[in-house]
């Protein structure tokens, strides 16, 4: 059943009020970035408990790429920053990547060199 | 009385209203900034329509539970189906108050009808006329979107996901690559064997799982990405990244798939798994458990498995 929540008009008040409630949420999500990322699976089989660990690091002409990469049970690799799309290729990702984000790369053969950043023993950046 | 929600292409009006609550979103300020928001860059207002913007991203950055990196708090899980009927309500509503019209309902494009024609056409299908969608390009170059770089007010991306999957701030035209990366869209064969699944979801509750939710959202094999993947990626430019409700064609997308989802409701029955009582490396995507909000207060799956005395569609044939 459609509760009183579906129906109630926003104002700009509400509106301003509740983003500045949830923004905490915003800005947590902006600080993690992964110089590295690891993935793990596990499943269980005939009784036995099976962890398979990936561990990425992704550069482009230098320049390191600080999404999360992750690997779904079925081998498919996917990246959060690009929600639709899995590949059975981690290089065919970065080079879908190249693609979705031509402004984060520049042109063709410029490479883009960054200072690496203070990183926790685990890769994780915090900015 | 509840709204009804219509077919894009066959009702001119609702286009129009679309169209000109979308670009009044986009020039309305209630307050919250860039910086209040911790998007690097000088401090810079946000647009309502924006916020919306930043609220996909960031449920979709906000990992159910956080020790693993499949499912999140609006995809890749059960909660997808009703993440986004939270969301496009709030649009809904949202729109309504800018339009002045409690009557308007939230078209859909019914991209299953396009897809059953030769790939050349779908390029070149209606909605993409300079009366409805606009084109493709970088940037649009035609519609109610299109760039007029001479106007400040015109349509811009301000806010969006950059590679590393961080809101930044930029400026510039909507941006669709139409049909280059994938050539076809889903057609009907697909959305007709989307509604034989049963149940919705099943463990393990993410991206390999069988059932009507993985299949729906598009991460099944075979022909992957399929349906509401599929469609985001056909589309390209702007509505790949996790800032994709950048382009507005991500609202008729997902209204679609709201309409999908509610003609398996209907036959089925109005079902949802995970129970509450499931365990907790599940919460975010139980019958009970808060969705992620930004705009406005929570709500849970059990809120919006029957809208029926809010909205209905004008046709549940998918």
């Amino acid at each position: 059943m459609a509760t009183s929540r579906t129906t109630v008009h926003p104002t700009p008040k509400s509106i301003a009020s509740y983003v500045r409630k949830n923004a905490k949420h915003v800005k947590k999500s902006q600080r993690h970035k992964h110089q590295s990322s690891e993935s793990v699976r596990e499943a269980d089989y005939k009784g036995h408990h099976i962890v398979v660990r990936t561990h990425y690091e992704i550069e482009v002409d230098g320049r390191v790429v600080m999404g999360h990469m992750g690997v779904s049970n079925d081998g498919q690799v996917h990246y959060h920053p690009v929600p639709n799309l899995s590949f059975a290729s981690a290089v065919d990702l970065v080079k879908q990547l190249i693609e979705i984000f031509p402004d984060d790369f520049g042109s063709r053969g410029h490479r883009m060199h960054r200072k690496k950043a203070n990183t926790t023993r685990h890769g994780h950046m915090h900015m | 009385m509840a709204i009804t929600r219509p077919n894009l292409l066959t009702n001119a009006i609702a286009r129009q209203k679309y169209a000109d609550g979308v670009n009044l979103l986009k020039r309305e300020f209630t307050g919250p900034t860039t910086k209040s928001l911790g998007i690097p860059g000088p401090s810079r207002s946000v647009s309502t329509y924006d916020l919306f913007v930043v609220w996909h991203h960031t449920a979709m950055t906000t990992m159910t539970p956080p020790t693993q990196g499949d499912r999140n708090a609006a995809h890749r899980g059960p909660v997808f189906c009703p993440w986004h009927r939270f969301m496009l309500r709030q649009l809904e509503l949202n729109l309504q108050r800018v339009l002045n019209d409690n009557t308007f309902g939230l078209p859909y494009w019914d991209w299953a009808a396009d897809g059953q024609k030769p790939s050349s056409q779908q390029k070149t299908s209606s909605i993409w006329a300079s009366d409805a969608m606009g084109g493709s390009g970088n940037p649009v170059k035609t519609g109610p979107f299109r760039l007029n770089s001479a106007d400040p007010k015109s349509f811009r991306i301000r806010i969006e996901a950059d590679v590393d999957g961080t809101l930044i701030q930029r400026s510039h035209g909507l941006r669709r690559a139409i049909g280059t990366t994938v050539s076809t869209l889903p057609n009907k064969a697909d959305t007709t064997a989307v509604l034989t699944l049963t149940p919705y979801d099943v463990s393990p509750w993410d991206t390999t799982s069988s059932g009507f939710r993985n299949r729906a959202e598009g991460w099944a094999s075979p022909g992957a990405p399929a349906l509401h993947n599929r469609v985001h990626v056909w589309v390209g430019g702007d509505m790949l990244p996790s800032s994709s409700p950048n382009d507005p064609i991500f609202y008729m997308n997902h209204c679609n798939v709201d309409r999908i989802w509610e003609a398996w409701l209907m036959k089925y029955g109005r079902h949802y798994v995970p129970p509450q009582s499931a365990p907790t490396f599940l919460k975010g995507h139980r019958i009970n458990d808060q969705m992620s909000s930004l705009v406005s207060a929570p709500m849970r799956p059990t809120d919006v498995l029957d809208m029926r005395s809010i909205y209905v569609y004008d046709s549940l044939s998918v």
